[in-house]
């Protein structure tokens, strides 16, 4: 069982350095995230995480979730209008070809911002990690703004 | 043919079945007037008549919508931040939420606090809110809850105005721009 353990951890040590090494130059260079912002709500209301990615590589790149230390949950969501209806639903991913540019916009696609960890106040910076298929990471500094400047 | 179209229009014009020629959506002719019976953001019951005597915007959503909420409001209290003072003061926003088992007096009340003074928030039970929902003939829909319990209510979302009387007048849809919505909204508070 120790043995198990212990071969278990090496692994993930070997694994998270790979893919630590690996972020840093693919997305560092290749995948620009620019205007990020986290609405805050009022009380325990879930905000929205708005950004927008550009792919500058020569691959297409597949954001598949995100997660933040600062919120319990973090979901990729995606609000349209039908018929005079507001809907909204997750997504289970969003890929984004070489060279195009997607936005996460106010009633298009947004990270849904579940359940503070901590209080926040406008003018706050949060860190939020997009995850992408092949296991790729991407930490985002979002700046935390008031509903009503959006 | 023009001049039967013209006498038609003069004529619907005397039954006094045309009204305001709004850059919005018209909606004197479609919808009843404002009616209900529920409880506002300091848990006291209310009905639509305590609020006659000023122009009112009733928009219906729930708090737990991080996104299309938030920016509607928003963008509300973009368009009561270009009108003057004096306009803005007979002016009324209701935010009737469609979720009132999590949003009680005190979320909504908290919630509207952040778009303006003119925000209020109204709650009730759900039968009374169906009354007036369904009265209005708009609709809302629950989806499956996840794992957390959460759920996404879809729901209308347009804003709907309402003269001093609590008379239907027309309604703002996302698409209309906020200029024709200024221009309506400034009508309707200085038409009386």
């Amino acid at each position: 069982m120790a043995i198990n353990l212990f071969t278990t951890s090496r692994r993930w040590a070997g694994g998270l350095l790979v893919a630590l090494l690996t972020t840093g130059y693919v997305y560092g260079q290749d995948l620009q995230v620019s205007d990020a912002r986290a609405s805050l709500l009022p009380g325990e209301q879930p905000g929205a995480g708005y950004f927008e990615l550009y792919n500058a590589g020569d691959k297409a790149v597949v954001l598949v979730g995100a997660d933040s230390d600062a919120f319990e949950t973090v979901e990729l969501h995606v609000s349209a209008e039908q018929d005079g209806m507001a809907h909204m639903h997750a997504v289970e991913q969003v890929e984004i070809a070489p060279g195009e540019r997607f936005a996460f916009a106010p009633k298009g696609h947004h990270l849904m911002l579940i359940g503070r960890e901590k209080a926040l106040s406008v003018g706050d910076e949060v860190d939020v990690q997009l995850e992408f298929a092949d296991n790729q990471r991407l930490s985002v500094t979002f700046d935390v703004v008031s509903p009503v400047s959006l | 043919m023009y001049k039967g179209l013209l006498v038609a229009l003069a004529s619907l014009w005397l039954a006094g079945c045309v009204d305001t020629n709004w850059r919005t959506a018209e909606t004197h002719e479609i919808m009843p007037p404002l009616d209900f019976s529920l409880v506002d953001e300091n848990g006291q019951a209310v009905e639509a008549e305590d609020y006659a005597g000023k122009v009112t915007l009733v928009y219906f959503g729930y708090t737990f919508c991080p996104d299309v909420c938030p920016i509607t409001l928003a963008r509300l209290a973009g368009t009561l931040n270009r009108l003057d003072d004096d306009v803005r003061d007979d002016i009324q926003v209701l935010f009737i939420t469609v979720d009132p088992a999590r949003d009680t007096p005190e979320v909504v009340k908290r919630y509207t606090g952040a778009f303006g003074d003119e925000f209020v928030g109204i709650t009730g039970e759900r039968s009374e809110i169906d009354a007036l929902t369904n009265r209005m003939r708009v609709t809302y829909e629950y989806e499956t809850p996840n794992k957390r319990g959460d759920y996404i209510v879809n729901h209308t979302s347009a804003v709907f105005a309402f003269d001093r009387e609590g008379e239907a007048r027309f309604l703002i849809r996302d698409s209309h721009p906020i200029t024709d919505a200024v221009a309506d909204i400034n009508q309707l508070v200085t038409e009386s």
